[in-house]
């Protein structure tokens, strides 16, 4: 047993060295036709070097191709070792990027083994630690991404099907608001509440747990119980979602009850919506390889548009307020309840004016960060937010 | 199950139909909202002798009954009660009162429960349900040393026998 696997690993070792020299140039052309230039130079922007980047997209972006790669690399742990004409047929085969098969041959041993996982796990980490944590990222990145994916419609089925699930939304629910727990906070009793309820509680009501009346000594610092929070985000994602989308409402509500212009401001903050749409109309006119003089009068055209409608919006806002210095504040709020178009078309109008913030912004940056504004879209922020947490994360494990 | 707005109220339509209508101004405060949840909760599964809703269109404006229990000398009686929220409920004790007339030590001429839950000792994990539980507690064990009358709580540590004479009487006179 032991001698069949270090001759295994023997070959292991062999094969891929044998692999790697005439594939190099190929591994070249291979770069180059899976990711342009322009990606590249903003990938090096973000702190992602090539073979990083390889790894990522080929575990983020969980492509039919990989099927294959797969069974070969199945094949590379074999004891037979791999015959001439197989090996000259992944040389041949244009999609093999090398160094993805190097690596996760680096990892799949210690599925092989597992005796020696922890061992080869540590080495990997201090010894080539930058591939292997990378790679570890990006499989963390995947998982989540199928995780998400996956969620939404598993959960539907799911939270009905659960047959505690009642029992459940008991248990969850908040004392004080009696619903699902909004990013709960633990107190040092062990009972759980809404943040803000718990916040609230200990504003209005003394520092004391609502249930058992013991002190909270850091009732104002609350901290979200992130097991509890996410166990609730999994099994009642829809009315996770319904209470952050009334929260926005309501805000955004209390907002345009305060002034029109405090409103302008809130939707801008809270409403993310206008800021996605610009940032993917931008992206869009940039990826449709439009040089950079055509963006620059595009979007010249389109400021003066938004100049206009700024105009517009700014002659709206002076117009409530007088007509909120004249009559008196009951008036104003109907009057506002009555036109409920006024208050839409503002928000339009603010989306707009974000919108020329941004392109005023991106002009201003475009010069010498423009494959990076490009590219840096939301997918790649949100991937690149995930990449943080699991360095993060891998760090806290160290 | 989740039942929104006001359609769960089993045999009591009257008001919940009415709420129903009123809903959509009010879910935005939070209030509200938990007040409109302790109305379904206590629709399915209401306590023992006791029930409780809006009064009318006024989702902080309720009314509760509580049957006297059996072996007290309220038994046979229907005590309406008041109860009104506060607007920043839960946060403040709702504030109970009796709208039939009683012979309760904790219970002050003008019918307000003096009770420590919904004053200082109030926490807003309480919900109605708890507070109806209470009330109906009190009234079989009175506190005479938490009294607000105090004559009626002499006579309930001193002749026990006379007091529940008198509190028996007045269920007969007034809650019947």
């Amino acid at each position: 047993m032991e001698n069949k696997r270090m001759v295994a690993n023997e070959e292991q070792r062999r094969s891929p060295r044998n692999q790697k020299v005439p594939l190099t140039d190929s591994n070249g052309q291979n770069m180059a036709t899976l990711f342009s230039p322009r990606f590249k130079s903003a990938a090096a922007m973000a702190g992602w070097d090539e073979e990083a980047l390889l790894l990522a997209s080929l575990i983020v972006e969980d492509t039919p191709d990989r099927d294959p790669k797969h069974k070969k690399r199945y094949v590379l742990h074999s004891k037979t070792p791999p015959n001439s004409s197989r090996k000259r047929r992944a040389q041949r085969s244009p999609q093999a990027p090398i160094p993805v098969v190097l690596d996760l041959d680096a990892e799949e041993t210690p599925k092989i083994d597992s005796g020696r996982k922890k061992k080869e796990k540590k080495a990997c980490v201090e010894n080539e630690g930058k591939k292997a944590c990378v790679e570890n990222e990006g499989s963390k990145v995947g998982e989540g991404g199928n995780e998400s994916k996956e969620k939404n419609p598993g959960d539907a089925s799911s939270s009905s099907s659960l047959p505690c699930i009642d029992k459940l939304r008991d248990e969850l629910s908040c004392a004080i608001c009696l619903e699902i727990c909004f990013e709960p906070s633990t107190t040092p009793c062990g009972h759980s509440f809404c943040r803000k309820c718990l916040r609230s509680a200990a504003d209005k009501c003394g520092k004391k747990c609502p249930k058992c009346r013991q002190l909270i000594s850091n009732g104002r610092s609350c901290t979200v119980n992130t097991v509890l929070w996410n166990t609730i985000q999994l099994l009642f994602p829809q009315e996770v979602e319904a209470r952050k989308e009334a929260s926005a409402l309501n805000s955004r509500q209390q907002a345009q009850n305060l002034s029109p212009e405090s409103a302008f401001f809130a939707y801008l903050r809270n409403d993310t919506q206008p800021l996605r749409v610009a940032s993917s109309r931008s992206t869009n006119s940039m990826r449709s390889g439009t040089t950079a003089t055509t963006t620059t009068t595009t979007t010249s055209t389109q400021e003066n548009e938004d100049a206009a409608l700024a105009r517009m919006l700014q002659r709206e806002i002076d117009e409530q307020r007088s007509l909120g210095t004249t009559r008196t504040r009951l008036a104003r709020l109907r009057a506002r309840r009555g036109g409920r178009g006024v208050s839409t078309s503002q928000h339009e109008d603010a989306a707009l004016a974000l919108r020329m913030q941004r392109e005023e912004f991106m002009q201003t940056y475009r010069g010498s960060s423009q494959e990076q504004s490009s590219r840096l879209t939301s997918t790649s922020l949100a991937r690149e937010n995930l990449r943080a947490m699991a360095s993060r994360a891998m760090n806290r494990r160290r | 199950m989740m039942i929104s707005g006001g359609g769960g109220g089993g045999g009591k339509s009257s008001w919940s139909s009415s709420t129903s209508s009123w809903v959509p101004t009010t879910s935005v405060s939070a209030s509200g909202k938990r007040i409109q949840r302790e109305m379904v909760e206590l629709n399915n599964d209401p306590p023992p002798d006791c029930s409780a809703g809006p009064k009318g269109d006024n989702l902080y404006h309720w009314i509760a009954t509580i049957i006297g229990t059996p072996e007290t000398p309220y038994q046979g009686g229907i005590f309406f009660l008041d109860i009104k929220f506060p607007i920043d409920y839960p946060f403040k004790p709702p504030e109970v009162v009796f709208k039939t007339r009683i012979y309760h030590c904790n219970v002050d001429p003008d019918g307000r429960v003096s009770m420590g839950i919904l004053k200082d000792d109030w926490s807003p994990a309480l919900t109605i349900t708890k507070v109806l539980l209470e009330v109906r507690s009190i009234m079989t064990n009175p506190d005479p040393y938490n009294a607000v009358v105090p004559g009626i709580a002499h006579l309930y540590s001193g002749d026990r026998a006379k007091h529940d004479d008198i509190a028996a009487e007045w269920t007969v006179r007034f809650a019947k």
